[in-house]
């Protein structure tokens, strides 16, 4: 940008974020990374109810019948609450809040070289929704009925009739909830575009961008462009509920499909919104550990501009055996494999990043290798499923359900390990314990593919979702595929035990941990020319911006790192 | 920003608008089809046209924002025809009646 190539260092306004009360600090804060811990700090709360219930069920799944150990009984109307909200909860509450909000709100102003979002009040108020968002969802476990029990899909008749989900005032509640996520999320991503694009330091032009705010705007601008239809569903379906309207009710003439693509127009857009973030965390992480330029930056950005782009036009793929006409399946196969190519030209990058560098496995390098990894598993066997005629047989099966967590447990929650490692030392000015932190990594990431890797099994062994008890399907009640089931629970348990050592560590080395450097891991962006933790307003001088984010091992150079606001030496 | 902007001739594109209204009301009492669709989606295409070219300032706009307006009618598009297959061809009534009956379903595949 011109004007920000023609603008002069400026003094920050320091005096101008003079230290503020209790209230306004941490209670109602304008600055982005107490808004940003909010986030954070809400999502990982939200991740231990959302993984609470996926013990409670994998219980159940594991011993049918019998009493889970700190739960009780799981009956079969309870078991599709747990499903239900365990899904919605790990994208809407985990994925989205920690991802994209929190990461999104810490690191986008810091790394683009300015001292905060530029509508700090907005940003105040979305999360204000979002908290409203969760506190109705919790509401919703306690009302009459339960929590909702309809699916995170929430496909209807089910979910628009209570005497279908026998979950009421769960159901609408559960409407509510999500619609006013969205409008929160609709705010903060507002924000961040309009940051991003108006508020980067001198010099800063889009190229010199790191990928990891790259990847988040390009995450909320899909948000922003494919949540429309959904919130005009989620008013036609609360209508249904409440007020007796009939637009998705085939007895009163309406149709059920119309729901299945308002929701997967947004739906499968929303896969692309958190694995942006993530991929873009992972990218930055495996630069700095591998001490390299990122291979291909332009192409790896085209690549998410092309995979933004088509996650338009393969929504229906989710739909395929749903009655939709079948010229159109066609259509939406061919999409489908279509996305695949600029994802996996992404994946290529990454791993050349990594061809000849001189990779240091510390925490946050484990857990970006350990996504490219998994994610890699996701997606092949996505490739399986967006083929109409395999779809068929897969449809709803353990198979689908096995590639969905082989994405979106990289995404979410390997994807927020990487991150909070990596940025752990600037957020709380202190260092995480290393060896614990590999310790959590391979108690997380050994157990995660003995959870997920015999479902596909289990899947491929015609093992339905959505069923609270095999043993009233002889087919599926056989020993051999209970003893699947017995090992992808126990495997689960394990990896919660391990979480105890990340609280452990994070909480540990909050207060107690050795002090971090403004820089503990050498690297180029902005964020780290700062002190640790960053002060209101962040910057004491406004950096200006020389180069791009990525100039490791730059030939000629003493250092193997050039960071973006250090002045170029004089020739 | 505003004030850069030229401002149109409000009034004369308010009569414009009045004059397309009553041909697309009058266009249809003919009761010719292709008239009838003409002077509905046709005229009401220009008169979209009008209001946010001028009332919605978009004239004075940035390339970026008539971008942007071109990409949410792509996506409208996008969505309307994945959609209409599925929905506007068989009048709400696949669930209901169709199920028993076989040549329905031959039909619908």
């Amino acid at each position: 940008m011109s004007q920000a190539a023609t603008a002069v260092q400026t003094d920050t306004n320091a005096e101008h974020h003079e230290e503020l009360s209790f209230l306004y600090k941490y209670i109602l804060p304008t600055d982005h990374k107490i808004i940003a811990m909010q986030y954070i700090f809400t999502g990982m709360i939200m991740a231990v109810i959302g993984g609470y219930f996926a013990y409670a069920f994998r219980m159940q799944l594991a011993f049918p019948g019998e009493l889970v150990p700190l739960y009780g009984l799981v009956g079969p109307g309870e078991y599709n609450m747990l499903v239900t909200n365990h899904g919605t909860i790990m994208i809407f509450w985990v994925a989205m809040p920690v991802l994209i909000a929190g990461f999104g709100n810490y690191i986008i102003p810091l790394m683009i070289g300015c001292d905060d979002m530029v509508f700090p009040r907005l940003n105040r108020l979305s999360y204000q929704i979002f908290l409203a968002s969760t506190l109705v969802l919790i509401l919703s476990f306690f009302v009459k009925g339960g929590g909702f029990g309809g699916a995170w899909t929430a496909y209807p008749p089910l979910s628009s009739v209570a005497e279908y989900s026998l979950t009421d005032w769960g159901a609408s509640l559960w409407v509510l909830a999500v619609a006013l996520e969205f409008v929160s999320f609709l705010l903060g991503g507002i924000n961040f575009v309009t940051t991003t694009m108006n508020a980067r330091a001198p010099g800063m032009k889009m190229m010199d961008i790191p990928i990891a705010v790259w990847f988040i705007v390009l995450a909320v601008i899909l948000f922003m462009a494919s949540v429309g239809p959904l919130i005009a569903g989620a008013v036609m379906l609360f209508m249904d509920q409440r007020i007796g309207t009939s637009f998705f009710l085939p007895s009163g003439g309406g149709d059920p499909l119309l729901w299945q693509h308002l929701f997967w127009f947004f739906g499968h857009p929303e896969v692309y919104v958190v694995l942006l973030p993530t991929l873009g965390i992972v990218a930055d992480i495996i630069t700095v550990f591998s001490r390299k330029k990122l291979f291909g930056y332009k192409t790896v950005l085209y690549t998410a501009f092309a995979t933004g782009g088509l996650s338009f036009v393969v929504w229906a793929h989710h739909q395929f055996i749903a009655g939709i006409d079948p010229r159109m399946a066609n259509v939406f196969v061919v999409t489908t494999v279509l996305i695949s190519i600029p994802l996996a030209e992404m994946m290529f990058s990454y791993i050349a990043t990594l061809y000849g560098g001189s990779i240091e496995l510390k925490t946050p390098m484990l857990w970006a290798l350990s996504f490219i990894a998994a994610f890699l598993i996701g997606g092949v066997t996505g490739i399986y499923l967006g083929a109409s005629a395999l779809d068929v047989y897969f449809h709803d099966s353990y198979f689908v359900l096995a590639h969905f967590h082989y994405t979106f447990f990289p995404i979410t929650i390997i994807g927020m390990f990487a991150a909070i490692t990596f940025w752990f030392p600037k957020m709380f000015g202190r260092m995480m314990n290393d060896t614990l932190g590999k310790i959590h990594f391979w108690g997380t990431f050994i157990p995660f593919n003995c959870i997920f890797l015999p479902l596909f099994f289990l899947g491929l062994a015609g093992q339905h979702r959505r069923i609270y008890n095999y043993n009233h399907f002889p087919d599926l009640a056989t020993q051999e595929l209970q003893n699947i089931r017995i090992f992808a629970t126990v495997s689960l348990i394990v990896m919660l035990c391990f979480q105890l050592v990340f609280i452990y560590n994070f909480f540990v080395s909050m207060f107690k941990g050795k002090k971090a450097p403004d820089n503990p891991w050498n690297a180029n962006t902005l964020e780290w020319s700062t002190p640790s933790p960053p002060p209101h307003g962040n910057f004491k001088t406004l950096p200006t911006v020389y180069r791009g984010a990525y100039e490791y091992s730059v030939p000629g150079r003493e250092m193997d790192y050039w960071p973006q606001n250090e002045p170029p030496e004089e020739s | 920003m505003s004030e850069a902007y030229a401002h149109p001739n409000y009034v004369k594109i308010w009569i414009w608008l009045l004059v397309l209204l009553a041909l697309s009301v009058a266009g249809p009492m003919l009761e010719i089809p292709t008239l009838t669709i003409i002077t509905a989606f046709g005229i009401a295409i220009v008169k979209a046209f009008l209001v946010a070219a001028n009332f919605m300032h978009l004239k004075f706009e940035k390339k970026i924002i008539w971008f942007l307006l071109l990409m949410s009618i792509c996506m409208l598009g996008v969505f309307f025809f994945g959609v209409a297959p599925d929905i506007m061809m068989t009048e709400g009534d696949q669930w209901i009646d169709c199920i028993a009956d076989k040549s329905c379903v031959e039909q619908r595949l």
